[in-house]
């Protein structure tokens, strides 16, 4: 992926910037550049407080975000509503040009890796009954996985390198190996789009940079990655493009210019905003509607 | 054995059998799914459909189906709504259903009424018809979960994910708690109303001390189920005792052996790391419970308090 095309972003211009998409769709027939997720003025509110105000992203085929923010900034949420768990309060949400919720097929574009905190570790599962279920959603209901999701289970298990702890509960494993259940599970379903919440929670150093490493693989093999995280430092040598959200989506673009550590600081309190678009980065004052 | 020519001995056998086995196979996913509450809520729910069917004369079984079906459907719809959590849902039916159940007896006076078999079960009264209907429910419960086993083992697990897969998340769940209450309802008559929540969540519970995969949980809690049905039913035959109650506590006996016995495997770990953790990171203590919450409420956890330190790079 070329550094500039991975990313497009607006804090306020969303329709404006959604028009110049669809002329660039008709013009250019190049597949990278379309879009797999576009976000426009998606507003979330909760109980009568703003979760996520007027967001709008678009995120192209190829490319790999991190989404960082302070804890609190809303960017489970923001992960959340892209894989359409959450309806947002206002503004539209497109996952491979539809409604996260009615994506039918499309779904099957989809591996999401959840947080390693919340996975049931007492559940009475084998690494490869839980590495299977990612293959569920295309076996359909009622049906038994056959040989081909076995084989293909098989595989991503070896490609993460559990294949020899197949027969180990989940109980029975570490961090880091839970971790590539995770992964392999979400690649079980064959996904064009990976979707990561914070996996780097809760594990070591060693293993998180493996995890970014198997990342980085899979983005070279053409798999578009958006990953929430708060581990910034890390993020910044492997990802393409980095989004700063705090509740309003702060600043967006290449990581080498988002991470200045100067002004990381500054954005992690949030007081300028800073926002790439394009070759040239440019600072603008926040939303002053 | 000559006990075992008595038709209602054989009965008896076949139906603490079947129910056994059927409580047993749901009380895995009432118990992984976190759901005992539920199971013990809509059991007692029955009550106010037995009693229906007294006040209506209608055989009290069919009543309760409806009964247990509707009360189940309420505590998922009351609780999937979010504002209520779901123990408090089944708090409210449990009570309310049970008023039903008294109020509707009152006006039922002066009939010669059973209750107490429904109460406490009487399996040794088990008719020809109670068996049919038990067979029946049993077999379109079996498969149910013969054909949906993998889903709601995913939806067990792991709903999020089962949902962002395109697993029918929802309308599984409620499926799951209509085939609790037919598990429920024909249950009655063996082990009674207040007992019939033990029989799903003891063997399930026993099996999920020993299994390491999902099958042999599935197994060993349909083994456990059946032992302890038919195991209760022969001891208060031989030491003359009720049979639902000697069923619940042949259950636990058998609880506590494999508590004391199993491999100490479930090891409680919220350190997920693979060495030490070194250096700052936001492992923050309550992070788990924390997440719980926020899943509900949709909305991230508020951990600013918490890690209010900067992140090192």
């Amino acid at each position: 992926m070329s550094e500039e095309s991975a990313i497009n972003g607006s804090v306020n211009n969303g329709r404006q910037l959604h028009l110049s998409c669809n002329c660039v769709k008709i013009v250019d027939v190049m597949e990278e550049s379309k879009n797999v997720i576009e976000l426009r003025d998606i507003s979330v509110v909760f109980r009568e407080k703003p979760v996520l105000e007027q967001v709008s992203m678009d995120i192209k085929t190829g490319s790999f975000l991190a989404i960082i923010g302070p804890n609190g900034s809303g960017k489970t949420t923001l992960l959340r509503v892209v894989l359409g768990l959450i309806p947002p309060s206002s503004g539209t949400v497109r996952v491979f040009g539809m409604p996260p919720g009615s994506l039918g097929e499309e779904r099957h574009k989809l591996g999401y890796v959840p947080q390693l905190l919340g996975v049931d570790l007492k559940f009475p599962l084998t690494v490869e009954e839980a590495v299977l279920m990612g293959r569920y959603g295309r076996i359909g209901l009622g049906r038994r996985p056959g040989r081909r999701d076995r084989e293909i289970s098989i595989t991503m298990m070896e490609r993460v390198g559990i294949a020899h702890l197949r027969r180990r509960a989940i109980s029975r494993l570490s961090g880091g190996q839970l971790q590539r259940v995770m992964l392999a599970r979400a690649l079980a379903n064959e996904p064009e789009l990976l979707l990561l919440d914070e996996p780097t929670n809760g594990v070591d150093q060693t293993t998180t940079f493996n995890l970014y490493e198997m990342l980085k693989e899979l983005h070279n093999e053409k798999i578009t990655i958006l990953m929430v995280s708060h581990d910034v430092g890390v993020v910044a040598s492997f990802v393409d493009g980095v989004a700063c959200l705090n509740r309003r989506l702060v600043v967006h673009g290449k990581p080498s210019e988002v991470l200045r550590s100067e002004e990381l600081e500054e954005m992690y309190g949030c007081e300028a905003v800073f926002f790439h678009h394009g070759r040239v980065p440019h600072m603008v004052v926040e939303d002053l509607r | 054995m000559d006990i075992l020519q008595y038709t209602f001995m054989q009965r008896a056998l076949m139906a603490g059998a079947i129910v056994g086995a059927l409580c047993a196979i749901i009380g895995v996913y009432v118990v992984l799914k976190g759901m005992s509450f539920v199971g013990a809520g809509i059991a007692h729910a029955s009550f106010g459909g037995v009693a229906l069917g007294f006040l209506l004369g209608i055989n009290p079984i069919i009543t309760a189906v409806f009964f247990c079906i509707a009360t189940a459907m309420g505590i998922g719809a009351i609780s999937r709504k979010g504002d209520i959590k779901e123990d408090t849902a089944v708090g409210i039916f449990f009570s309310a259903t049970m008023a039903l159940g008294i109020l509707f007896i009152g006006l039922s006076k002066g009939y010669n009424i059973d209750l107490f078999g429904y109460l406490f079960g009487s399996i040794l009264a088990v008719t020809q018809f109670d068996l049919i209907v038990t067979t029946t429910v049993g077999i379109v419960v079996l498969l149910i979960i013969a054909v949906l086993y993998k889903e709601f083992m995913f939806i067990s697990f792991d709903a999020e994910t089962a949902a962002i897969v395109g697993i029918p998340v929802v309308t599984l769940y409620y499926l799951l708690l209509a085939i609790i209450a037919l598990t429920i309802v024909v249950s009655i008559k063996v082990v009674g109303i207040i007992l019939v929540s033990a029989l799903i969540i003891i063997p399930a519970a026993t099996a999920f001390q020993i299994a390491e995969d999902f099958r042999l949980m599935m197994v060993l809690s349909t083994i456990f189920g059946v032992i302890s049905s038919i195991g209760g039913l022969f001891l208060s035959y031989a030491i003359n005792t009720a049979s639902g109650a000697t069923i619940v506590l042949l259950a636990t006996v058998i609880f506590f052996i494999t508590a004391a016995i199993s491999p100490r495997r479930r090891r409680k770990r919220y350190d997920l790391s693979d060495n030490v953790e070194e250096g700052p990171s936001c492992m923050c203590a309550d992070r788990s419970a924390d997440r719980e919450t926020s899943l509900k409420e949709g909305t991230e956890h508020h951990e600013a308090a918490e890690c209010s330190h900067k992140h090192p790079h």
